[in-house]
């Protein structure tokens, strides 16, 4: 009996081991972040900063949102702030507001003392966001690439392209900044051509009013031209389209022969039918003048005459081809010069100079 | 005789009835001059020449058409002796077309002289088989015609038996004017009681006419 509680005893407890950890995994962030802020409400700072503390440990190494990592420091400075640790609160939200320029703490949440703590560090503070779009295809030309530049406080920028050694490719902006600034880019390189690289980065160097660097956030955007595909040329016309310019053989022998037969016909009509007693010479003027006709038939019609009604069909049809073919390379060369930028954006990264 | 084309006639009748629907008329007339000469062998030849007024109507639907004609003229006698005969001419005959170049044929064929002892009418139940086609361009079209006779009735003392004639010549057609002219020969010769009677008639035929196509 006793084994029997034992094992039963034993059972339940590596049943709970074996569950806890993907339960612990899923809420321990949220857990500790609540605990934080809970801890926080009450008044127990310390508990707080080393909670939230360990919550922001996990939370950047998860990769976690910037919001929930935005939320977590704010609570973290304002309990370093009242647990009397000006410097490390000061430190926090410096942090915080290099993470997010745009971030703003509520004022309905936090008191006096914290917020205006942070606005002092935010107004120190010189750090900037960027906002683009992630994956766009512009069209050439003054204005076609927009991009955001969002800063902490007042601060002065430089906003570049650069290749991907460092080099300058375009000077887009360079001067001062106060809440955003809206900075456009034409799609072009310095010289004012297409873009012949594939990638370029944008990079935002902020200076303190004293010129000093303050930090540089850059994006690489990768590029790609875009070209609509051109139209074929119509083929000219078959050969089976075009008439005839000369008169062929075909019709002059017609004419001959048929009226050859056709006189033979008539000569030869009484002896067909059997009134063999007949006046020979009404029937042969009928004969002979269709015979006539016939010869006239092939001087009219005789091999190689110009065709002027064909010849002037032919042409009509040979224009035709020439102003489709005009009409198609006139559309290629507008459809040429209509060259389009892709735009990707990826990932952007801070650089910070080392301090003193 | 009569009998048995009557009944080709009604046999023929739904294959007319098919072919009214939604067709267009194609009517065509011409007025000729006939240089006529009339050759009677009864068994004295007697011959006789004159000219006659010829005026032809044809009514087309599609493949099929309803042909009329008309002839009337004098025809003086070759010598100092005989008086003059009138001639008066009519047919109406059905054709069909099976080939755009060759149309088919039937019907009446009367023909009356007029005497001084009376009128001699001849009634001819004919099979017509007419080739056309143009031979100079499309300007000029030569025709060639072939009729049999496959029944008649006289009134004349001797029993019919055997005639058949043709028609052969051209028509001129300028430019696109529905204003044709026609140039031909045309000839029939009728047997009569084994070869006691012969009647030969031709002539050559001068011609304008109009054809809306």
């Amino acid at each position: 009996m006793r084994w029997g509680r034992r094992v039963a005893w034993l059972g339940g407890l590596t049943g709970a081991l074996v569950a806890a950890p993907s339960a612990l995994s899923a809420q321990s962030s949220d857990s500790l972040f609540a605990a934080g802020v809970r801890a926080y409400k009450t008044l127990e700072f310390d508990l707080a900063a080393w909670t939230l503390r360990r919550d922001l440990a996990k939370a950047s190494a998860a990769g976690a949102p910037l919001a929930a990592r935005a939320e977590g420091l704010v609570y973290l400075g304002a309990a370093d702030l009242f647990r009397g640790r000006r410097d490390s609160a000061t430190a926090v939200f410096r942090r915080l507001v290099l993470l997010d320029p745009r971030y703003r703490p509520s004022r309905l949440v936090f008191p006096p003392e914290v917020t205006s703590l942070f606005d002092g560090v935010r107004q120190q503070t010189k750090a900037v966001a960027i906002a683009l779009p992630g994956d766009t295809t512009i069209v050439p030309g003054p204005g076609a690439f927009g991009m955001w530049i969002i800063a902490s406080s007042f601060q002065l920028v430089d906003v570049t392209l650069r290749y991907e050694d460092g080099a300058p490719f375009r000077p887009l902006y360079s001067g001062p900044i106060g809440d955003s600034l809206n900075v456009q880019w034409d799609g072009l390189d310095a010289a004012g051509a297409l873009p012949a690289i594939n990638r370029v980065l944008l990079r935002v160097a902020s200076r303190a009013p004293t010129g000093e660097l303050a930090g540089i956030v850059q994006i690489p955007l990768d590029l790609r031209l875009a070209r609509p595909d051109t139209l074929p040329l119509p083929p000219p016309p078959a050969a089976a389209q075009f008439l005839p310019e000369r008169a062929r053989s075909g019709v002059a022998t017609r004419a001959v022969m048929g009226g050859a037969l056709l006189s033979g016909v008539v000569a030869l009509l009484p002896a067909v039918v059997g009134g063999t007693d007949t006046q020979s010479g009404p029937r042969m003027a009928v004969a002979g003048t269709i015979g006539v006709a016939g010869l006239v038939g092939f001087v009219l019609h005789r091999p190689g005459r110009p065709l002027p009604a064909n010849v002037r069909a032919n042409k009509a049809l040979r224009d035709a081809w020439q102003q489709r073919v005009a009409g198609t390379t006139a559309e290629n060369v507008r459809r040429r010069r209509d060259v389009r930028v892709v735009v990707r954006a990826n990932e952007p990264t801070a650089i910070q100079p080392r301090g003193p | 005789m009569r009998v048995r084309l009557v009944r080709l006639a009604l046999l023929a009748a739904p294959l007319v009835a098919g072919e009214l629907r939604a067709q267009t008329l194609r009517p065509t007339m011409s007025v000729s001059l006939v240089r006529a000469r009339l050759r009677s062998e009864a068994p004295a030849a007697d011959q006789f020449a004159g000219s006659a007024f010829l005026g032809e109507g044809t009514l087309a639907l599609r493949r099929l058409q309803l042909s009329v004609s008309y002839l009337q003229g004098t025809l003086d006698p070759d010598g100092a002796i005989g008086a003059p005969r009138d001639l008066v001419e009519g047919t109406v005959l059905l054709g069909v077309r099976p080939l755009d170049w060759l149309t088919l044929e039937t019907g009446p064929h009367a023909r009356a002289y007029t005497l001084t002892g009376g009128t001699q009418r001849w009634l001819f139940w004919e099979l017509r088989a007419r080739a056309a086609t143009a031979f100079v361009g499309s300007a000029v079209r030569g025709y060639a015609e072939l009729w049999r006779v496959v029944a008649a009735d006289v009134n004349v003392p001797e029993s019919f038996d055997h005639a058949q004639g043709g028609e052969a010549g051209m028509m001129l057609r300028l430019s696109r004017a529905p204003l044709e002219g026609r140039l031909g020969y045309r000839i029939d010769h009728a047997v009569l009681g084994g070869g006691t009677r012969k009647e030969t008639v031709d002539g050559v035929v001068i011609g304008v006419g109009f054809s809306w196509r």
